[in-house]
């Protein structure tokens, strides 16, 4: 073992650790904001469109992940839209998200109890105004901790970008590795940062649903 | 642009026998993660400190690190430990030890919804230490945590395409090299999606029947 090289590149690695928590931060957002709204749409209750949300949560959960990245940033190109690496990525992992996140909220929405709806119908709310003032703020508080697991996993599967050549830490741990030699010292020291950046968050999803649900304990 | 489904069937044969190296592989990692998840179970709830302390720690860096870096440090890294592998040897191994630490918290977490009258039971019974987790502990504990192990699989199926990344030509790998080399990137990717799709539901009813089977619901 030898990780005098691994400090000599420390500016390197640390530049795209910066790249994966930026593709991470954007992936997270997107994929929230766009499971949140096919989670909003399932609950309008219309029969085609749900038919159409649920293949669309169903395909790219039952799909590998870097199947979807493949396809975007090889078949993109084919239609005329060009997406860079960054970009292929992004939507990629977005998607992929998306249908994890939707699933969550789901769920989250269905565990509040029927009266809380009805009640709100009593008294005269309207959909809107059930869904966003009674049911969302307490189906969120459910789903946070199930949300932040699936947020973890997004920084653990920004790693897959390396396949399409977007210069991420794995990516850039396996040119140092081509170019020096030295494979353990390398994918060990980036496996630490992923580490130093995931532990946190999974910890805190751990405490936070052991907060939310007393009973389990 | 033009579609050219027509040339697809051509590349049926190579598919099929990506999906089934895919299988092989799902099958050969559970297979491995059934065995260090139980040791790993054993060893978070043991008695003595520095077991669990291991125990622990492997779980926590596995689940909190990328499994493409796992199949990295096993493909790359262990060669300079004079440990040298095929690639779908190191891939099938790390993704062994990816599920093992997953299991280990499923077979945990299943251990801990045993409810605590069942095992005073077996004690009153007089049952001893491996009487109980044989009969008592472990049947209940198994049918507790079916479903998570059920999820874990389909996750194990879907990860294995990550082997393409050290070019294993399982059903991605594959799917990869006919289209770099024949361009038809929409046809055949469309393809091998349907082929995952098809893969997961069979694995999932297959799971469900075994289910059945092996934790009939018992009447109250």
């Amino acid at each position: 073992m030898n990780f005098s090289l691994v400090w000599e590149a420390r500016w390197l690695i640390l530049d795209s650790f910066v790249v994966t928590l930026y593709l991470s931060a954007s992936a997270v957002v997107g994929g929230t904001v766009v499971g949140m709204i096919v989670a909003l749409l399932r609950q309008f209750g219309l029969r085609p469109l749900n038919l159409l949300l649920r293949a669309y949560v169903e395909l790219f959960r039952g799909t590998p992940l870097l199947m979807q990245l493949f396809f975007i940033y090889f078949g993109l190109p084919l239609v005329n839209v060009s997406v860079d690496r960054f970009w292929a990525a992004f939507i990629a992992l977005t998607c992929f998200t998306s249908a994890y996140v939707a699933e969550v909220f789901r769920s989250g929405i269905e565990a509040i109890p029927r009266g809380q709806s009805e009640a709100a119908t009593a008294l005269g709310m309207g959909f809107f105004h059930r869904f966003f003032w009674i049911i969302a703020p307490q189906a969120l508080r459910v789903s946070l901790p199930p949300l932040i697991g699936v947020y973890v996993s997004v920084i653990k599967d920004t790693s897959l970008a390396t396949v399409v050549g977007y210069n991420e830490l794995t990516r850039r741990a396996m040119e140092l590795m081509l170019r020096f030699g030295h494979p353990l010292e390398f994918f060990i020291t980036v496996a630490l940062l992923y580490f130093a950046i995931c532990y946190p968050i999974s910890k805190l999803s751990e405490r936070l649903e052991r907060k939310l649900t007393p009973s389990a304990r | 642009m033009a579609f050219h489904w027509a040339a697809i069937p051509r590349f049926i044969p190579q598919l099929l026998a990506g999906a089934q190296l895919t299988l092989l592989i799902t099958l050969v990692a559970m297979l491995i993660g059934i065995v260090i998840g139980v040791a790993m179970a054993a060893g978070r709830v043991s008695r003595f400190r520095l077991l669990r302390m291991l125990a622990g720690l492997y779980v926590e860096f596995v689940r909190n690190t990328p499994a493409l870096l796992q199949i990295f440090i096993l493909f790359f890294g262990m060669p300079s430990l004079g440990l040298r592998m095929s690639a779908t040897t190191a891939g099938s191994i790390a993704l062994g030890l990816n599920a093992g630490a997953y299991l280990a918290e499923i077979f945990r977490a299943g251990l801990a919804g045993v409810p605590p009258g069942s095992r005073e039971a077996a004690v009153a019974l007089a049952f001893n230490r491996l009487q109980t987790l044989v009969y008592i502990t472990a049947p209940l504990a198994m049918r507790a945590a079916w479903p998570a192990f059920c999820n874990l699989f389909i996750s194990i199926l879907l990860a294995s395409s990550l082997l393409s990344a050290i070019s294993v030509y399982e059903l991605t790998g594959i799917t990869n090299d006919i289209s770099t080399k024949t361009f038809l990137t929409f046809e055949v990717y469309s393809v091998a999606a349907l082929f995952y799709v098809v893969l997961n539901v069979g694995v999932s009813l297959l799971l469900a029947l075994a289910g059945r089977l092996l934790f009939p619901p018992q009447s109250r």
